[in-house]
């Protein structure tokens, strides 16, 4: 039952990806080269890898606290990319080093410092998961009121450019985007896949699992600094893309179980795919114009998780 | 594995939770833990394990202070039943064992195999792949058992194992705990039913000690003629015994002072 759900799963998800390929405008002879691989193909790299980072980090972030609602965002990472990508807005600044956009450079800085407070307070051992889930909370409000600072003082043009940044987009040509996010998604990726095992541990509860040879402290620290690694990266690339972390992973748990040996690599492809069936959806969705793929993430996975925990209730 | 105390303090909040407590407990030996509600015997039990670090002296597993080992070379030598499991997920019978098997860099396949092993030892191997919360209580609580066999530690702490079971049940888990000790496991064991050690393999070579307001207040055989006296004392109620008519066993039971 559970292998044949996750067989289906997984099918459907690296369908998703395939398709995305072959959605859209009808290909001709002189152009076909170029929108498949210059176009189609990065995109959908880029979004597969968003969309496994984000449902990863998610699924490893609500084992980590036991708590459901606990996103990749749960740490303050959005919010320190945003305080980021605001400041580099306001200064007015263009083109950084590596053809990194200083806007991208910054929210990536703001993202990973927030995430690094609250990772280096869950390091000791001292407080409790729910302190840790407190001090993102205190991250992410401080870092807000500061955004707000920096939206007061910047002027109009920069106001619309951060408007932007927030929907959420993945827009690419050519694979730069893919050099640049591969590396951090990959280590968050085979990082958190490796400690499924001791994160298990923690379902029972923090005291048993130390005593079965899990170094809590320590354990949340490795996840904490590995899935922000990632989500920073994705958040300063592509923007906030809300609910993928908390939408798939949920998805998962009600079609297989809440097992984190099928939960995290399920999480892993079916983010890839959902994120990537989104943006295809995105692409086509309007005629001539394209919609931020954050708005249809929330708009068609949130409905989707109520109907399914609705009928698992039944 | 011999576990040591060594004038072991615990306080919280200027609250001394365990005072001076001295105890050993030789390879291959089984000590009851008796005592009020609020005695100490739990943080004890949290003590050893590593999970409350002593204000004074200390303890030692075999040569190794406690304080001075990862939480991987201590799960190696000792297991903790905690008297009640948090549980919220539907998480099958296997991966909960597989979970205490705690050698994480060792194939899930080994890990599974032997935990299965486990399970079938508390004669669960059929429901190994059901959610632990369609399981009885008493069915659970052998999951957890079998648990601790999995984690393969040479010491055992169990916070009332026979707790929320029925009379079955709590015979089935001191016979569990009679053979492991037979085996050569040592076992330090909190209960409030003394009656229950008669279920162990040989209970005449059964430990107890004593313990109110964090102190241990003695330290006894459980065939000692004085047994029932220090228990009444311990408790505040007069302890009286009686003669099992089928193996000349005693049976205690307790009466009001008044």
């Amino acid at each position: 039952m559970t292998g044949r759900r996750s067989a289906v799963f997984v099918a459907a998800s690296l369908s998703a990806l395939a398709l995305s390929l072959w959605v859209g405008r009808r290909l001709d002879a002189e152009t076909a080269d170029f929108v498949l691989l210059q176009l189609r193909l990065p995109r959908m790299l880029v979004g597969a890898l968003v969309g496994a980072t984000l449902a990863i980090s998610g699924a490893a972030f609500q084992a980590v606290f036991n708590n459901p609602l606990a996103t990749p965002s749960t740490v303050g990472t959005t919010a320190g990319a945003t305080l980021g990508a605001l400041i580099a807005l306001s200064l007015d600044v263009g083109s950084g080093p590596f053809g990194v956009s200083l806007l991208t450079a910054s929210a990536f800085i703001g993202a990973l410092t927030t995430s690094l407070i609250v990772s280096g307070l869950a390091a000791s051992g001292r407080l409790s998961k729910s302190d840790v889930l407190l001090a993102g909370i205190a991250v992410t409000l401080a870092s807000g009121a500061l955004a707000t600072g920096v939206q007061f003082a910047s002027d109009a043009r920069a106001l619309v450019a951060a408007a932007q940044w927030s929907l959420g987009q993945l827009p690419q040509v050519g694979y730069h985007g893919v050099y640049l996010l591969g590396p951090f998604a990959g280590i968050t990726l085979v990082g958190l896949l490796a400690l499924g095992r001791p994160l298990q541990n923690l379902a029972l509860g923090e005291d048993l699992a130390e005593t079965q040879g899990v170094d809590v402290g320590r354990l949340r620290f490795l996840v904490l600094i590995l899935a922000s690694l990632g989500v920073a990266a994705c958040v300063a690339w592509c923007g906030p893309i809300a609910f993928v972390g908390l939408i798939v992973p949920h998805l998962v748990r009600l079609l297989v179980g809440p097992s984190l040996r099928l939960l995290l690599p399920l999480s892993f492809i079916g983010g890839a795919g959902f994120l990537v069936a989104c943006d295809t959806l995105a692409r086509v969705l309007l005629p001539g114009r394209e919609l931020p793929v954050g708005v249809l993430t929330a708009a068609l996975g949130a409905p989707a998780l109520v109907l399914l925990v609705m009928r698992a209730r039944v | 594995m011999s576990l040591r105390l060594e004038g072991v303090g615990v306080s919280r909040r200027g609250r001394a939770l365990l005072d001076a407590v001295d105890l050993e407990v030789g390879p291959g030996e089984l000590l009851a833990l008796v005592g009020p509600n609020g005695a100490g015997k739990t943080t004890l039990l949290r003590t050893i394990v590593g999970l409350l670090e002593p204000q004074r002296g200390r303890v030692l597993l075999g040569d190794a202070d406690v304080s001075t080992l990862s939480a991987r070379a201590r799960a190696a030598k000792v297991a903790w039943l905690p008297q009640h499991m948090a549980q919220t997920e539907e998480l099958s019978a296997l991966d909960i064992v597989v979970a205490a098997r705690f050698r994480f860099d060792e194939p899930f396949r080994v890990a599974a195999a032997q935990s299965i092993k486990a399970l079938a030892r508390v004669g669960l191997e059929n429901v190994a792949e059901r959610s632990v919360l369609t399981l009885s209580g008493g069915e659970r609580q052998r999951v957890a058992l079998a648990g601790l066999l999995a984690q393969a530690a040479p010491l055992l702490l169990l916070d009332e194992p026979a707790n929320h079971l029925d009379p079955a049940q709590q015979i089935d888990v001191y016979r569990l705990l009679g053979e492991l000790w037979r085996e050569g496991l040592s076992i330090v064991c909190v209960t409030h039913d003394v009656n229950l050690l008669r279920h162990l393999a040989a209970p005449e070579r059964v430990r107890l000690a004593g313990m109110a307001n964090g102190q241990l207040r003695f330290q006894t055989n459980f065939a000692d003629g004085n047994l029932p006296s220090e228990l009444g004392q311990l408790f505040g109620v007069r302890m009286n015994s009686l003669q099992n008519a089928q193996d000349g066993s005693r049976l205690l039971f307790a009466e009001s002072l008044a």
